[in-house]
């Protein structure tokens, strides 16, 4: 009895080997790594060649960055810092610095879905409107149906303390501040993050920006209600 | 008897959709009202349960169209006019075209081979319906049918030890994870993830969840209630890529031929039961 399970064993144990031998030797030949030139070489050619959009599929550092890991968790320190100085610098305020907007304004730019979108096929290369599509992915005003790609914003200004009194304080404006920037280009507190740098690239003006930050903190604004 | 009853449910939804398309690029433009919204999600219930898929109409219509654009001399890789099985097998590399080429794409080199299309002309040929809501009946879309449809029942198969496939796989993969475009989408800001999310109402299938990038390409040409025709593959590359704010996809470019074979060899083994049906 112990001699065949000694046996057994044994032959288990040759069977790893040669089974691990075979994988090593099976194991393709290192493939040639694909080239960033030659994907962007298949993008190229892949798009319509009209040259109002050729600025599009132009990759900036901070997205050639991104596209190399599939998750944040994925990614070394050093990128993450780099994207996040990158996009630090890109941040642009309005005209009389930071404030508070127009909540009412800021809603019409978050319900509209297609803002920087274009109007068909054969489009021009006007967006048919502006906005943010916010709700594609946010969950916003209790009762609106939105997605759950995004964190969950309901009362997010109340979340913030933000009320009726301190509505002027330096540490309100601290916090308008802070969303302003994840608004204008989530890049510089979420690096790489799935949300659009929407003031970096023009979709939305510094202006914009601030009605959105109201529409999101201010106590009137029903999603604070 | 099953092809009747088909049938007067394709007459109702013309109908409808002939209504509907008054609006017109109702669907490009997410315009519908709820009201309309909740009669398609009743209907498209009511045809999941009495198991009555409209997109089957096409099949006999690209059955016709094959025959009109000599497509049976069409060699989609096991040989000229065999076509059981032979979408499974898709893309693959055709050292006669000397390029990895996915259906759509074989198709439209077919059709300039044996139909004597331009290659302009066969790009008007696959867009005729896109942006079109109701009673657009393509040939095009027929011919992926029909193709698609004989080889239910297959397992998908791409062949990723052939080098050619491997390097377009590879590529596919690099351009699924390439940040780009006005507003930094790629295809895994959606469509990976461990966790199940929504846009909106629409859930999302995963790269990273085992299975579901099978389920999703396993069933196109997909049928959309709401749109009254059916979707190809590279359609959708373009709705997907006009709602990331990248520039105007082209059709059987290398680009859809990437994208198909890192999607569909992510999804070997996968049953085809196509044409799938949605909202």
């Amino acid at each position: 009895m112990k001699k065949v399970l000694i046996l057994a064993g044994i032959s288990a144990l040759l069977t790893g080997a040669v089974v691990e031998a075979q994988q090593r030797k099976s194991q393709p030949q290192r493939q040639q790594a694909i080239k960033q030139e030659e994907v962007m070489q298949v993008l190229k050619s892949s798009f319509s060649s009209d040259p109002r959009f050729t600025w599009k599929i132009q990759q900036d550092e901070a997205q050639r960055i991104c596209s190399q890991y599939p998750s944040r968790e994925q990614m070394p320190a050093q990128a993450i810092q780099r994207v996040i100085q990158l996009s630090q610098a890109e941040i642009r305020y309005p005209q009389w610095g930071i404030y508070m907007g127009d909540w009412k304004e800021g809603k019409k730019l978050v319900d509209s879905p297609r803002g920087g979108r274009f109007a068909s096929y054969g489009f021009s290369d006007r967006p048919t409107d502006r906005g943010g599509n916010c709700y594609a992915c946010h969950l916003i005003e209790k009762g609106v149906p939105g997605g759950t790609m995004g964190p969950n914003l309901y009362r997010y200004g109340e979340r913030w303390g933000i009320t009726k009194e301190n509505l002027n304080s330096p540490e309100t404006v601290e916090k308008i501040k802070a969303v302003y920037n994840i608004i204008y280009n989530s890049w510089s507190a979420f690096p790489c993050s799935s949300m659009p740098r929407f003031g970096y690239h023009g979709s939305l003006s510094p202006e914009d920006v601030a009605n959105i930050v109201a529409y999101l903190l201010h106590p009137e604004s029903p999603v604070n209600k | 008897m099953r092809k009747k009853a088909l049938l007067a449910v394709f007459t109702a939804g013309a109908i409808a959709g002939g209504l509907l398309s008054t609006k017109a690029f109702a669907q490009v433009e997410g315009e519908l009202s709820p009201e309309e919204e909740i009669r398609l999600v009743q209907e498209f219930n009511r045809m999941l349960a009495e198991g009555i898929n409209p997109g089957e109409i096409w099949y006999e219509v690209g059955k016709e169209a094959i025959k009109k654009y000599n497509l049976d001399k069409c060699d989609l890789g096991l040989g000229p006019g065999v076509f059981k099985g032979a979408a499974a097998q898709l893309p693959r590399y055709f050292p006669d075209a000397k390029k990895v080429m996915d259906l759509e794409t074989r198709v439209g080199w077919c059709l300039q081979q044996h139909a004597g299309m331009t290659q302009e002309q066969v790009l008007n040929f696959v867009r005729q319906c896109w942006g079109k809501t109701g009673n657009c009946v393509s040939e095009y879309d027929g011919i992926i049918m029909y193709l698609t449809m004989e080889s239910n029942g297959q397992k998908i198969n791409v062949n990723l030890r052939d080098p050619n496939v491997k390097r377009m796989y590879d590529i596919g993969k690099q351009i699924y994870y390439a940040r780009l475009g006005p507003w930094d989408f790629n295809c895994a800001t959606c469509h990976a993830g461990k966790q199940e999310v929504r846009i909106r109402a629409t859930k999302l299938w995963s790269m990273d969840r085992p299975g579901e990038v099978g389920s999703a390409v396993s069933i196109f040409p997909k049928y959309l209630v709401r749109w009254g025709l059916p979707m190809t593959m590279h359609y959708r590359y373009s709705e997907c890529m006009r709602q990331m704010r990248w520039p105007e996809f082209i059709p059987h470019s290398d680009l859809g031929v990437a994208l198909s074979t890192y999607l569909y060899g992510s999804a070997n083994g996968t049953e085809i039961k196509a044409p799938g049906i949605g909202r």
